[in-house]
């Protein structure tokens, strides 16, 4: 049986279905992430395994012990809230230190876990400090630490870092994948930052409407999404329609010009089928081998690393990457462009 | 953007905004005046008054006499009584508020009970002098519709030796005005306690106990001192309601500055005033012991 178990886990708030059906299985030192858009029931899951929320139904086992009825101070679960949480009366070394003196922890030993965890954070200088002496990313790091004091079975962080500036999230991020990853704890990270989940999980839970739409590692997730808003959701995504679709052959036409595409997978297809790729899987020009498709440059955006094109083909506009060289000639708007992309790089949806 | 130095200076300047005219500034002063007015009026020239009164005799002369009269063993101990009503109805108001507040705040009742709570509170607290006397001697006085009720019962509140006119009888009428300002106040700073604080406490094993101790009253403490300070002046300075109701049989040192003040037997201005000035003196301890515990108390707050 592995670590944490949540099987069958419902939870309805007053008619309304917030999590519908969740199973999942986490190994113990695993990095899991929720991802999903707001009212995905990502962090209603999170508060069921946490405590804040009976679940309608199914039940979460830690560590081959039933946790579902269980009091959140019985747990032994780590938290991190997207505002800190932090005690404002308390300083940064006694906020650290608060969970394992309501264990009634010797002193001593409170005194050297506090050391030990102010050393993890790099904030040794400011244990005496108050929160509001802090910026956002500290008290974050603070918020980290104090979680992990208690010497938690399961860390669960609940999108820590959506408060904070898109420059300190970038290095609380790789911080808190540091920390996770030399503790060792078995850790459920809550966002709906796609690069977020993409750059710390070990695999990632895509919801949607209370229901999880795929599980898998970043690379399965991204490169083979088995719905449609899984791969609308993460990542930018093309979904150009066609006609005459053949599945067996995979070959397919998109504005009169013979497309192929990847057959491998079996899929089902709807009523109205639609080409899938991704903008940055295009190239510029004419290539052996691979899908050519006409058109008309419609928007230049130069985006520093990479320059997005709308092409237009027919009726239909076409979002396509380009990576940018340091002597690119940009395409200019009007420009006939041909666009190349490889049969193995698209789907049919 | 330009190179040269001087030329940058030149247009910074002339970006710059200009100074509001003497006029303008004068202008948003006017809405504040009504106010200042009042404070000078009825604030500053009556205490100036009392100062130098309390300083007076009869006929106008300086003296130090009144001072001297406040050792007087019935001043002193009508100054206790005042302290001491208005500490118990401060604690016993200030406790029985805050319990209330926490019921319709954290305490989960439903929404409606809160506006009625809060809607009962903004009048009651209002409620107080010769109507709210009325109220408990028609309620709880010898006659009153309770103590005839509960003698009907075979409970006899006199007999058994309660009184309406009696130091816990006024305290009672006074907690009336004094638990829906505990209320009043109480009630948004409760509403600012943070449900992840909570959370948060509970998640690293506290129990609810532990949060409440170590965590919710110590960010209260200020708002509770506050609020307390607030009921202990209410009381403190309170006249109508205990000179309707007692008519005087509790020696209020407020009931004692109208006497001597309006009196006809013992009409002493002078006196009236220095016993005035000692409960400025009084709320003046009052206040600073407030502020000690209060800078203690918000060590954590931003300053």
């Amino acid at each position: 049986m592995s670590y944490l178990s949540i099987s069958n886990v419902s939870k309805i708030f007053g008619g309304v279905v917030a999590v519908e059906d969740f199973n999942l299985e986490v190994e113990k030192g695993e990095f899991i992430s929720f991802l999903g858009p707001s009212g995905c029931g990502k962090t209603t899951t999170l508060r069921m395994i946490a405590g804040f929320e009976l679940p309608t139904s199914g039940e979460v086992v830690l560590d081959s012990e039933n946790i579902t009825y269980k009091s959140p101070n019985e747990r032994n679960v780590g938290m991190v809230f997207q505002s800190y949480a932090l005690f404002p009366n308390m300083t940064v070394a006694q906020n650290i230190g608060f969970g394992l003196q309501v264990r009634k922890t010797p002193a001593d030993e409170i005194q050297t876990t506090v050391k030990e965890m102010l050393g993890l954070i790099h904030l040794e200088k400011h244990a005496e400090k108050y929160p509001y002496q802090l910026s956002g990313g500290q008290q974050q790091r603070v918020a980290l630490a104090r979680a992990l004091a208690i010497n938690p079975r399961v860390l669960l962080l609940d999108e820590p870092l959506s408060a904070l500036d898109a420059k300190i999230r970038v290095e609380l991020r790789q911080e808190i994948r540091r920390i996770q990853q030399k503790m060792g704890i078995t850790t459920i990270y809550v966002t709906h930052d796609q690069e977020e989940a993409l750059s710390l999980s070990n695999r990632i839970v895509v919801m949607s409407q209370g229901r999880m739409e795929q599980v898998g590692t970043p690379s399965e997730i991204y490169n083979h999404p088995t719905t449609e808003f899984v791969a609308s959701f993460v990542g930018q995504l093309n979904l150009l329609p066609v006609s005459e679709v053949d599945l067996k052959n995979g070959v397919c036409k998109l504005n009169g010009q013979l497309v192929r595409f990847d057959h491998s997978e079996p899929r089902q297809i709807s009523d109205k089928p639609r080409l899938a790729i991704r903008p940055e899987e295009f190239q510029f020009g004419q290539a052996e081998g691979r899908n050519l498709i006409q058109g008309h440059v419609e928007v230049v955006m130069f985006l520093g690393a990479v320059v997005r094109l709308r092409v237009r083909i027919g009726e239909v506009l076409v979002s396509v990457d380009l990576f940018n060289e340091r002597n690119m000639t940009l395409p200019r708007v009007g420009d006939e462009a041909v666009v190349n992309f490889p049969p193995h790089a698209c789907w049919i949806m | 953007m330009s190179s040269n130095p001087i030329s940058n200076s030149v247009n910074t300047k002339r970006d710059a905004p200009q100074a509001r005219p003497a006029l303008s500034a004068w202008r948003d002063w006017l809405g504040v005046i009504p106010f200042f007015l009042f404070v000078f009026l009825f604030i500053a020239l009556p205490s100036f008054r009392l100062l130098i009164g309390s300083f007076q005799d009869s006929d106008g002369q300086f003296t130090l006499k009144n001072f001297a009269d406040l050792m007087d063993p019935s001043i002193l101990g009508a100054y206790w009584v005042t302290i001491r009503i208005s500490l118990t109805t401060a604690l016993g108001g200030g406790l029985l508020g805050f319990l209330m507040a926490y019921a319709v705040t954290v305490g989960g009742l439903p929404r409606w009970v809160r506006s009625a709570l809060l809607t009962f509170s903004g009048v009651a607290s209002n409620f107080a002098g010769v109507p709210l006397a009325f109220a408990f001697i028609t309620t709880l006085g010898r006659i009153g519709m309770v103590t005839v009720f509960l003698k009907l019962l075979g409970i006899d509140l006199y007999d058994k030796g309660f009184s309406l006119y009696s130091f816990w009888g006024l305290s009672l009428t006074y907690m009336y005005f004094q638990f829906p300002l505990m209320v009043l106040t109480i009630t948004p700073a409760l509403d600012g306690l943070r449900r992840e604080w909570r959370e948060a406490a509970e998640n690293l094993g506290a129990t609810s106990f532990q949060y409440w101790t170590r965590v919710a009253l110590p960010i209260l403490t200020p708002a509770i001192l506050g609020t307390m300070i607030l009921l202990f002046g209410n009381a403190f300075g309170a006249y109508a309601t205990a000179l309707s109701l007692t008519g005087g049989f509790i020696n209020l040192i407020t009931i004692l500055i109208g006497s001597q003040i309006k009196g006809d037997v013992l009409h002493n201005v002078g006196l009236g005033y220095a016993l005035a000035l000692g409960m400025v003196v009084v709320m003046g301890v009052m206040m600073t012991i407030y502020y000690f515990l209060r800078r203690r108390s918000e060590r954590w707050l931003k300053q």
